[in-house]
């Protein structure tokens, strides 16, 4: 055998749970929570590499649950919040056209020293009233903010597009890539190739 | 041109996996990254020259989506590989060795080795989809074969 026959043979053991394949056949329905994860985890991964706390997705295992006001898409929107102790949350709220809309999520915290601790409620409080970015169905892109919104669809150059936001107490700066993630900073815009 | 996302995920979603977990090492890692992979093509509205285009697009996604999982800490009760590999089926000894072999490789060797023996792709496709230099593959490649052979010894060969 070659070693191209012997690799893939030894490769060929990996295959994905049948769970994917359903989760794949309900992810149009599904695709909201995920970009939702998705977006955290870029935004996790500069505040990281910052040397501060960021957020990653985990699954909940239940908590306290009380209704809280989030900024959702540039509105302030009542949401019956979930928080754990272990860092993770489950929330809901009602959507404009009446539906329910589930995400859910959390993250951990890492010390100078490389520790894990669970986010505190708070921090993901502060996680979730970050930034955001969505790519509306009619091909438009929009940054949201506390009661700030931006539309940015043509503010794109070779896919990057740079926006500084304030929220009135603090201004941050975001690098965004086309449909492939985005960076926020409090001091300066990240470069496009230090994330994704 | 566009193809359906089923019919992408029906060819592709093994080795999205393999290339996912290559490069994470962590089953529920991997399949959320094939499973954001699908989803940001779906999203995505992007024309694509043939079907390799979308091959190696749907890669390049994928190896950096499993990077980003890398990054930023995952908070999860992650299997060990060790346990991981416990549920395989390898059809012989030598491709679990190979298998584990390959999986302690370090992370920017692995993901060469892994697009040359497993997807097949050449050295200059390689330095396109990961975005490096082509001498920057081959210094990786050479590298990881190197890594190979010392630990496998006979079972694998010295090739180029």
């Amino acid at each position: 055998m070659t070693n191209k026959e012997k690799y893939k043979q030894a490769f060929s053991t990996l295959h994905p749970s049948g769970e994917l394949s359903l989760e794949v056949e309900h992810m149009m329905l599904n695709n909201k929570k995920a970009r939702f994860r998705t977006a955290i985890a870029a935004a996790a991964a500069c505040l990281l590499l910052a040397g501060g706390s960021g957020a990653a997705y985990a699954a909940n295992v239940g908590g306290i649950q009380r209704t809280i006001q989030l900024w959702i898409h540039g509105d302030q929107t009542n949401v019956d919040f979930e928080y754990s102790a272990d860092g993770t949350y489950n929330m809901s709220y009602q959507k404009e056209d009446g539906s329910l809309e589930e995400q859910g999520g959390g993250g951990v915290a890492i010390d100078e020293n490389g520790n894990e601790r669970p986010l505190t409620e708070e921090e993901l409080l502060e996680e979730l009233n970050s930034p955001e970015v969505e790519y509306k169905e009619d091909g438009t892109v929009w940054i949201y903010y506390g009661e700030q919104k931006m539309e940015i669809t043509d503010r794109f150059v070779d896919d990057v597009c740079y926006a500084k936001i304030s929220n009135g107490e603090e201004t941050l700066y975001m690098t965004i890539k086309y449909q492939d993630g985005y960076c926020i900073s409090p001091d300066k815009y990240e470069n496009p190739d230090s994330f994704n | 041109m566009r193809q359906s996302v089923q019919e992408l995920f029906e060819t592709y979603r093994n080795n999205l996996y393999a290339v996912a977990f290559n490069v994470c090492k962590n089953a529920e890692d991997a399949e959320d990254v094939v499973q954001d992979t699908f989803i940001q093509y779906y999203s995505l509205k992007k024309e694509f020259d043939n079907e390799q285009h979308i091959r190696a697009w749907l890669i390049r996604v994928a190896i950096n989506k499993a990077k980003n999982m890398n990054r930023t800490f995952w908070r999860r009760n992650k299997m060990s590989l060790e346990d991981y590999m416990e549920t395989l089926t390898f059809e012989t000894p030598e491709s679990e060795e190979l298998f584990e072999t390959v999986m302690h490789l370090p992370d920017k060797y692995r993901i060469v080795i892994h697009l040359f023996y497993y997807e097949d792709y050449t050295v200059h496709e390689i330095a396109d989809i990961l975005k490096i230099s082509e001498s920057n593959v081959k210094v990786r490649l050479s590298r990881g074969r190197g890594l190979l052979k010392e630990k496998l010894q006979e079972e694998w060969e010295d090739d180029e």
